[in-house]
């Protein structure tokens, strides 16, 4: 084709390549199809839509909504994962309960546990930010002990041979470890999280002023302001691709550089 | 005259055994496998004593790392005490530092430097002090140029460097190595016997070195303590101090004498040839 090989450019250079045949081929299908307008929106007419709607708050107050709840579920769950994780690694009750706990639940889709929440919490926040929690937990629990268990027996040696206690044993060896399953977990918990917020908004649809922005999909999808649907998606999948490239730019800087993962 | 009885002095109890350092009075030691329990060591009695190179040899399964394990307060024994000072039933602690066989006994995630000054920090030593005294160590093993590199840049000799730095860095009573250079090629682990032979005469840390290597037993030790095939006894405890170099006439006959103390428990075992 020509003498630049696709192998030697810079992998934005290939990414931006194939961002902008992706969306030359979304406007030729728009244009050849003629498909009707109101059930499917052309990227110019999605990009003015989120244009405008980040201008004047009306995606903007959405996003942010939803990225809080997710940051507040998110956290939770994580919370309980090293809570329950540490419990496994002290004992092996503890190990047994987080197994038969995760065998259960982490199959569960994050949003099977809606139906409770809004039973248990009511038709609100509270409710998504439980499905999120429950989300999450399971994986990073999963990934965290077997990141412990994975510690190479020496290293917790050395750690007590130079007089580290159980906890910081803990804290100074086991947890820097863990940390390439850490991260792992970590992901796929943010990849769920995001998935079960979404799902759950959309569930609920019209509920309060402070909607997220799956409420802002359904809303628009209700007065069937397709590029508004459009505009949703596309934040959605750019904030994908936002998180995904900084839990890049953590492992280079932590588990790739120390050896502990190919990068 | 004066001069020569304070050193005879001094040396007297060393010689007789009176003051040792590390005192095991009918020591039993076994571990579980996936097989059941492996019951090691039958008994041991043994003094190390302060300042002296002890190499401790025999056969696979023998309990030779599960003894250096015992003496680092990893691994209580079933019978029998293992003194310390007089301290009985101990814990792990720096006093008594560990250098393994494996490559990951270094902490990944910190440089060369931090490796060692880190469990100095742990210890007492605030952030200055403890990275100029890990400079200190890192110098006498060669490893200062290499400082600010990742355990992961390293090859196997470094990496051993590295732990036995980190390891003196301590100022431990007893530098306990479990076959260190196990895993190396032979050029670079008879550089590193040589550099340790240096650097632990220099510090005048007891040594307790486990191998099953008769030449590395005979460059490293002053005393070589053969065990038995398990469950294992002493078979015998052998000086090798005034043995010269591996050419002379002494060195040689030592060699053979070991070999076949080791070869004679080894008859009967298939696993070994």
């Amino acid at each position: 084709m020509s003498s630049v090989r696709w192998s030697g450019l810079p992998r934005v250079a290939r990414h931006a390549v194939l961002v902008v045949l992706l969306v030359a081929a979304w406007q030729a299908y728009v244009s050849v199809s003629h498909v009707n307008p109101l059930l499917f929106a052309s990227p110019w007419r999605t990009a003015t839509t989120l244009w405008d709607d980040w201008r004047d708050g009306s995606l903007a107050a959405p996003t942010w909504t939803t990225l809080r709840i997710l940051l507040e579920g998110v956290g939770i769950g994580i919370a309980v994962a090293v809570v329950l994780t540490v419990f496994a690694t002290l004992s092996r009750f503890g190990a047994d309960v987080l197994e038969l706990l995760t065998s259960i639940f982490n199959p569960l889709p994050g949003v099977a546990v809606l139906p409770l929440a809004m039973l248990w919490f009511g038709i609100n926040e509270s409710a998504i930010v439980f499905a999120i929690a429950n989300a999450t937990v399971w994986p990073v629990a999963i990934n965290l002990s077997a990141g412990f268990k994975t510690v190479p027996p020496t290293l917790v040696a050395v750690g007590r041979n130079i007089g580290l206690s159980r906890l910081r044993v803990v804290t100074d060896v086991l947890a820097p470890a863990a940390l390439p399953h850490a991260v792992s977990g970590l992901k796929t918990a943010w990849a769920f999280g995001w998935r079960t917020v979404i799902a759950a908004e959309l569930v609920f649809g019209v509920a309060g002023s402070k909607g997220g922005l799956g409420n802002y999909i359904n809303n628009a999808r209700l007065f069937l302001l397709t590029p508004r649907v459009f505009a949703g998606l596309v934040t959605i999948a750019v904030l994908g691709v936002v998180f995904e490239s900084l839990f890049g730019a953590l492992e280079a800087r932590t588990t790739v550089r120390w050896g502990m993962k190919a990068s | 005259m004066a001069d020569v009885t304070a050193v005879a002095a001094q040396r007297a109890p060393e010689a007789s055994g009176a003051a040792p350092l590390v005192r095991l009075r009918g020591v039993r030691l076994g571990y579980e496998t996936p097989a059941g329990f492996h019951l090691a060591v039958e008994r041991i009695d043994l003094d190390v004593r302060p300042r002296e190179k002890l190499v401790v040899i025999g056969p696979s399964g023998c309990g030779k790392s599960t003894l250096l394990k015992a003496i680092a307060g990893f691994v209580a024994p079933i019978a029998g005490t293992i003194e310390l000072d007089g301290r009985d039933s101990l814990a792990p602690g720096p006093d008594r530092a560990l250098v393994f066989q494996e490559f990951d006994q270094l902490f990944p995630w910190r440089t060369v430097l931090g490796n060692v000054a880190y469990p100095l920090r742990v210890n007492g030593h605030d952030r200055t002090a403890a990275a100029a005294r890990a400079r200190d160590f890192l110098r006498l093993t060669h490893l200062d140029r290499h400082a600010h590199r990742h355990p992961h840049e390293l090859s196997g000799g470094m990496k051993q460097r590295v732990a036995i730095a980190r390891a003196l860095a301590l100022e431990p009573r007893m530098l306990l190595m479990d076959e260190p250079f196990g895993a190396l090629d032979a050029i670079t682990r008879q550089r590193l016997q040589a550099e340790l032979n240096r650097i632990v005469t220099r510090t005048e840390v007891t040594l307790v070195f486990v191998t099953h290597s008769i030449e590395e037993a005979l460059v490293l030790g002053d005393r070589v303590v053969v065990m038995g095939k398990p469950p294992s006894r002493v078979v015998e405890v052998v000086d090798v101090r005034e043995l010269g170099g591996p050419e002379t006439p002494q060195y040689s006959e030592m060699r053979g004498r070991l070999r076949s103390l080791l070869a004679v428990d080894r008859s009967e075992d298939d696993e070994l040839g």
